[in-house]
């Protein structure tokens, strides 16, 4: 049985188990306790001394981030004693500080400037020269660092020395010549290097990607999971939607790590970080067809597809389906392709695996693998795409859809036009221009994973939600509305209104599922890996 | 010579440290001591032998003071100019040394024969104002001694100098400390055991058990005399009995407090005391391994001490069955590098572990969990020095020489003013009006104006606040301490707005820097007080100083920042009107010099 203690704090109690601390316990209670050196994924250093509570039966303040809770301790976080305290250390965090925030990127979500408003509040009496440390400081591909700035709270430090264990950061000097840097000639690149922006809690360490690229308070946020491989990291997307004179006009400013206990914690690796380029560039924006010159309509497009497709009849469709698809559009795929018309479906594409580490980076670049496993359409049950591409330039197979793919890149160019020239409809839908785009007869442009709604389930066999963040690009659709559409235009119409409802339908179809619903799943996803062994991806 | 010559050396020095992390300094020694100075690729060098990232290496190379990372001169000569060494003309000799060599500190001379480095406290107050070329201490530098020095500086390294050894008073009664005080080149194995020496350890490893050892030097209310004045049997009996981890002895003989300069002493003239009451410590405590961290610039100490342990082994005092018992204990010294923080236990422990001096969170204790995580005791150099008379002359022989809370004797240093500078040992019920009159009192007939009684950090008292005794509770009674035994005495030639710069500098430079109301509050009280000197101080400077010093008090991990904080309060408090008359007229020569040069 562990042990218990109550604890009173600001006048409420709470039970907790052994070994909580002041500020945890606080934290459980919904009251914040203010902390720049303290993070719970790091060790305690204690050094900031910003989290100071009063403590009854103690003569001096103590730090709440490494006191443990006793039976009966009495705290109090908003007595004047505690107040004050907090108040003169912040003024002592200030008084070096240099008045950068006109020209900081920090600025509306720094630290120093929401716990000044809150707890802050004095007249600085601070009239001597501030000292002066390196600024605009380069410190690998993704972070700039600014010494004065810097409150020398070590988070940046313990993350490299504990979590990646690649001990770049140190803080050198002592006394108010302390400052912290990386070796000299050494460089800040190890694959979860922006992190220490997330953690920094001002504007010391900074993301050379966002630099002056717009005021915080000019980002709206919409959560999501990171597309880049199939740990499947819980994230915040950062966009601006209505000033299009920052960030070049394209709407995803930053990604940023959203909390998950089960998942990736705190953390996101840079190639995760910043793999959204291709969101605004290089996009297809318009449906093209066969015409002369080539454009045309989605009205255009789906009629003819349907009309071909009902044509050709029972077996003489392949689909070369995506991991990067969401269930439910693999569920329609199911279900409207290979269901009601006998279409030869996978999404078995051998890649090469990429790199991987034994800490969030996997080798299997798609987010859904495992959802497109469970919903039958991977291995074992599906044919290899491979196979498929055979079949339909041997004239077994009539059309063939692909799902994003470049089939260029996978099987050449020569087995491609070959191919296009074979069947009576090629199909490609995607987000991106690629060197198969040319070879299809139609090309549909489809939604990202940030402008749909939907679940992933990563590669440890939790289903995720997708949030939408803004519409399509310009013509582009979500790949599950243009499939609910050929349904309807198939004579085999859905009545689905969107991916929630299309979840509820998979749901009940696949026992993987069973029970759960976008509320069930939530924010943090839930666990469905009462599987088999032989079910896990690498 | 080159790094890969001293790799035999490295893993000698390697076997000597539980974890190879703790060979940090003494490594980064090794390097300087043979290429001169610690190289980018010496830092490489060393962070592959310790397995750790290069950037903890260079945290260590630019956080203690001694170590170079650029050549240096031939030589190094290091000028103190902390409060003891200032009030007896530090400033002008530096000046003096900077005009003949022609350098500014931190340079070298164009020859390369000699770089000058301006220091903090070297602890060798009772021969202010004093410098130290390379390894020696030379002082007092009055006169032609100036002269000397410089011309010293200039030539090779190990060539015969032309100073002369100091010779301060330095007691030699008795009857706890200084017994072996006579000889300054030290009392070696024959004469110590002749005088009964390592009598003690004897009777305590063969007639008593731990307990009763400790239960002794607890009656006899012996407390730490490094500064903190913590019964030292007490802290010895917060050694768990049931834990199956080693327990390690760590002596500080960091001593760095100014005005402070005993534990020099002992370790120079009579080191064998050291080792015994190491050896009856380690036996209360059921240690088997205690390390003597040493402060870097005390070469001397280090040197004697190690001959010493070479002769305790070599007479069975120290090693494997020591005469016989069955009890083991070995001894490495582990020499610092240069910084004042380490002489706070935790500070050294984390130090000793091969990090910087970053004192530490507490709980946990280090009785619990001290060095590498064990338990272990830390203790003052005097401290250990005063058990053995315990044991041999008996508890109420020590007691009754003290007060009713502290027993025995201690070495006080009595610096400054005074005619007679040195280390006096007295009852620690002596007063300090009959400490200053046995050091001659007031030089050149003047006025005693103040007196700080417990080293740098101690609150100052007045002319008229001399008659308390000093132990710790009397001197916490009248709301000072006893701190470290350095009695800093300041004569009516004395300006206090001065003293407190110095003092102002003493702490900025030595805050370690870890958290936030040491490091700012320090360099911004002493930016305040650069200001005050240079004539563009306020009336509203000195309410200013008095609420950061304030502030600084109780919110910090060590209690560094308390005692930065107690000068400031206490000279501007006790001498109120003397800060701003400064201030006034000060403003009013600065404001003239201002108009003659527009």
């Amino acid at each position: 049985m562990p042990s218990l203690s109550r604890v009173t704090i600001d006048g409420r109690e709470i039970t907790v188990s052994e070994g909580t601390t002041v500020i945890q316990a606080a934290e459980q209670l919904g009251i914040f306790i203010p902390r720049y050196c303290y993070h719970p994924g790091l060790s305690i250093a204690g050094n900031c001394r910003i989290c100071l509570v009063d403590v009854e039966k103690s003569p001096k303040l103590e730090i709440s981030c490494n006191l443990a809770v006793r039976e009966g301790m009495v705290v109090h976080t908003k007595s004047d004693k505690a107040e004050d305290g907090r108040k003169t250390v912040l003024e002592f965090l200030l008084a070096n500080h240099p008045l950068d925030c006109p020209v900081c990127d920090q600025s509306g979500e720094c630290d120093l400037q929401n716990y000044y408003m809150n707890f802050g509040l004095y007249d600085s009496k601070f009239r001597e020269q501030k000292v002066k440390k390196k600024k605009a400081v380069e410190l690998g591909p993704h972070v700039m660092l600014d010494q004065e700035r810097c409150i020398l709270c070590s988070r940046c430090v313990r993350f490299t020395d504990e979590i990646t264990e690649t001990g770049e950061f140190g803080i050198f000097n002592r006394g108010d010549r302390a400052e912290l840097g990386i070796y000299p000639g050494e460089v800040l690149d190890n694959p979860y290097s922006a992190n220490v922006v997330d953690i920094c809690p001002v504007g010391a360490l900074t993301e050379k990607d966002f630099r002056f690229a717009a005021r915080v308070w000019y980002l709206s946020s919409t959560p999501t999971v990171c597309n880049g491989c199939s740990q499947g990291c819980n994230v915040d997307l950062h966009f601006v939607l209505d000033r299009p004179h920052l960030n070049d006009g394209a709407r995803l400013v930053r990604i940023k790590p959203r909390y998950n206990a089960d998942v990736n914690q705190w953390w996101l690796c840079d190639e995760g970080r910043y793999g959204f380029g291709w969101l605004d560039k290089a996009r297809i924006t318009k449906v093209q067809g066969p015409a002369a010159n080539g454009d045309a309509t989605w009205e255009q497009a789906l009629s003819a597809i349907a009309t071909n497709l009902a044509e050709l009849g029972k077996g003489r469709i392949g689909v070369i389906a995506s991991a990067q698809l969401t269930n439910e559009e693999l569920f329609l795929i199911r279900e409207i392709l290979q269901n009601s018309l006998g279409a030869r479906v996978s999404s078995n594409v051998s890649e090469e695996p990429g790199s991987a580490d034994d800490f969030l980076i996997k080798g299997d670049k798609n987010p859904n693998t495992r959802g497109a496993t469970l919903l039958g359409l991977a291995d074992p049950e599906a044919p290899d795409a491979e196979e498929i591409m055979d079949e339909a330039a041997s004239g077994k197979l009539g059309a063939l859809w692909v799902f994003g793919h470049d089939l260029v890149e996978l099987f050449g160019e020569e087995r491609v036009r070959e191919l296009a020239e074979k069947v009576d409809l090629f199909v490609f839908s995607g987000t991106n221009d690629n060197k198969t785009v040319p070879f299809a007869h139609w090309v549909l442009p489809t939604a990202a994973y940030m402008e749909k709604d939907g679940t992933f389930v990563n590669c440890h066999g939790r289903v995720q939600r997708i949030g939408r963040a803004f519409a399509p690009l310009e013509d582009a659709r979500e790949d599950w509305r243009l499939l609910l559409d050929l349904a309807g235009r198939l004579g085999q119409p859905l009545a689905f209104r969107g991916p929630q409802e299309i979840f509820g339908a998979l749901a009940k179809a696949s026992n993987h599922f069973e029970g759960l619903s976008y509320e069930t799943i939530g924010s943090q996803g839930a666990d469905i890996s009462v599987e088999a062994p032989e079910m896990m991806d690498p | 010579m080159k790094l890969s010559d001293l790799e035999g050396k490295a893993a000698e020095i390697l076997e000597r440290y539980e974890y190879p992390k703790a060979a940090m300094l003494p490594l980064l020694w090794l390097v300087q001591e043979n290429q001169g100075y610690v190289a980018p690729d010496a830092e490489v060098w060393v962070a592959g032998i310790l397995g750790v990232s290069r950037s903890k290496v260079r945290e260590a190379v630019s956080f203690y003071n001694m170590f170079h990372t650029e050549p240096v001169g031939r030589r190094e000569l290091r000028v103190c100019t902390s409060l003891p060494c200032m009030l007896r003309g530090a400033g002008d000799v530096l000046a003096q040394i900077e005009k003949k060599l022609n350098i500014r500190p931190g340079e070298t001379t164009p020859g390369g024969e000699v770089t000058l480095t301006e220091v903090e406290c070297l602890c060798a107050c009772e021969m202010a104002p004093m410098a130290q070329l390379d390894e020696r201490f030379v002082g007092p530098l009055e006169g032609e001694t100036v002269a000397a020095i410089v011309k010293d500086a200039l030539t090779e390294p190990k060539s015969p100098e032309s100073t002369p050894e100091p010779t301060p008073y330095i007691a030699t009664d008795g009857p706890v400390l200084s017994l072996h005080f006579e000889d300054p080149d030290g009392t070696w194995m024959d004469g110590y055991v002749a005088d009964g020496g390592y009598d003690a350890a004897r009777k305590a490893l063969t007639l008593m058990t731990p307990k009763q050892v400790t239960d002794e030097v607890l009656s006899a209310n012996l407390r730490g005399l490094g500064g903190a004045g913590f019964p030292t049997g007490r802290k010895w009996s917060f050694i768990p009995a049931d834990t199956d981890k080693p327990k390690y002895l760590v002596v500080n003989a960091d001593e760095g407090e100014p005005g402070t300069f005993k534990d020099r002493y002992l370790m120079e003239r009579d080191p064998h005391s050291l080792l015994e009451g190491m050896i009856i410590a380690a036996f209360a405590i059921d240690c088997h391994k205690a390390y003597v961290y040493i402060r870097g610039e005390y070469f001397r100490s280090a040197h004697r001490l190690q001959r010493a342990i070479d002769e305790a082994h070599e007479s069975g005092w120290l090693g494997k069955d020591i005469q016989g018992t069955g009890f083991d204990l070995d001894v490495v010294i582990h020499r610092g590098a240069g910084a004042y923080i380490c002489g706070e236990e935790t500070a050294l422990l984390t130090s000793l572990e091969g990090g910087k001096g970053f004192p530490r969170l507490k709980p946990p204790f280090p009785a619990i969990s001290g060095l590498f995580s064990c338990p272990t005791i830390v203790n003052n150099v005097e401290t250990l020095c005063a058990v053995p008379f315990i044991l041999r002359h008996g508890v109420d022989r020590f007691k009754e020489m003290g007060t009713e809370s502290q027993g025995g004797t201690r070495l006080f240093c009595v610096s400054g003013h005074v005619v007679t500078p040195g280390v006096y040992e007295a009852p620690v019920s002596i007063t300090l009006r009959e400490l200053i009159e046995r050091a001659g009192g007031i030089r050149d007939g003047n006025k005693l104006k103040a007196v700080i009684p417990g080293g740098i950090s101690a609150k100052i008292l007045t002319a008229d606040e001399i008659d308390v005794a000093m132990d710790f509770d009397s001197l916490r009674a009248v709301g000072t301490m006893a701190g470290s035994g350095g009695v800093i005495v300041m004569d009516d030639t004395t300006c206090m707005v001065e003293a407190l710069e110095s003092a102002a500098k003493f702490f900025a430079d030595e805050s370690c820097g870890q958290c936030s109301p040491c490091r700012e509050g320090t360099g911004w009280v002493l930016r305040i007080m650069h200001r005050v000197r240079k004539g563009r101080g306020k009336i509203q400077d000195l309410e200013d100083l008095l609420a950061i010093a304030g502030d600084m008090e109780g919110k910090t991990i060590c209690v560094f920042a308390d005692a930065a904080a107690w000068p400031v309060q206490s000279y501007i408090v006790k001498f109120r009107s003397e800060f701003e008359e400064y201030i006034r007229t000060e403003r009013l020569r600065e404001s003239k010099e201002a108009a003659a040069h527009a």
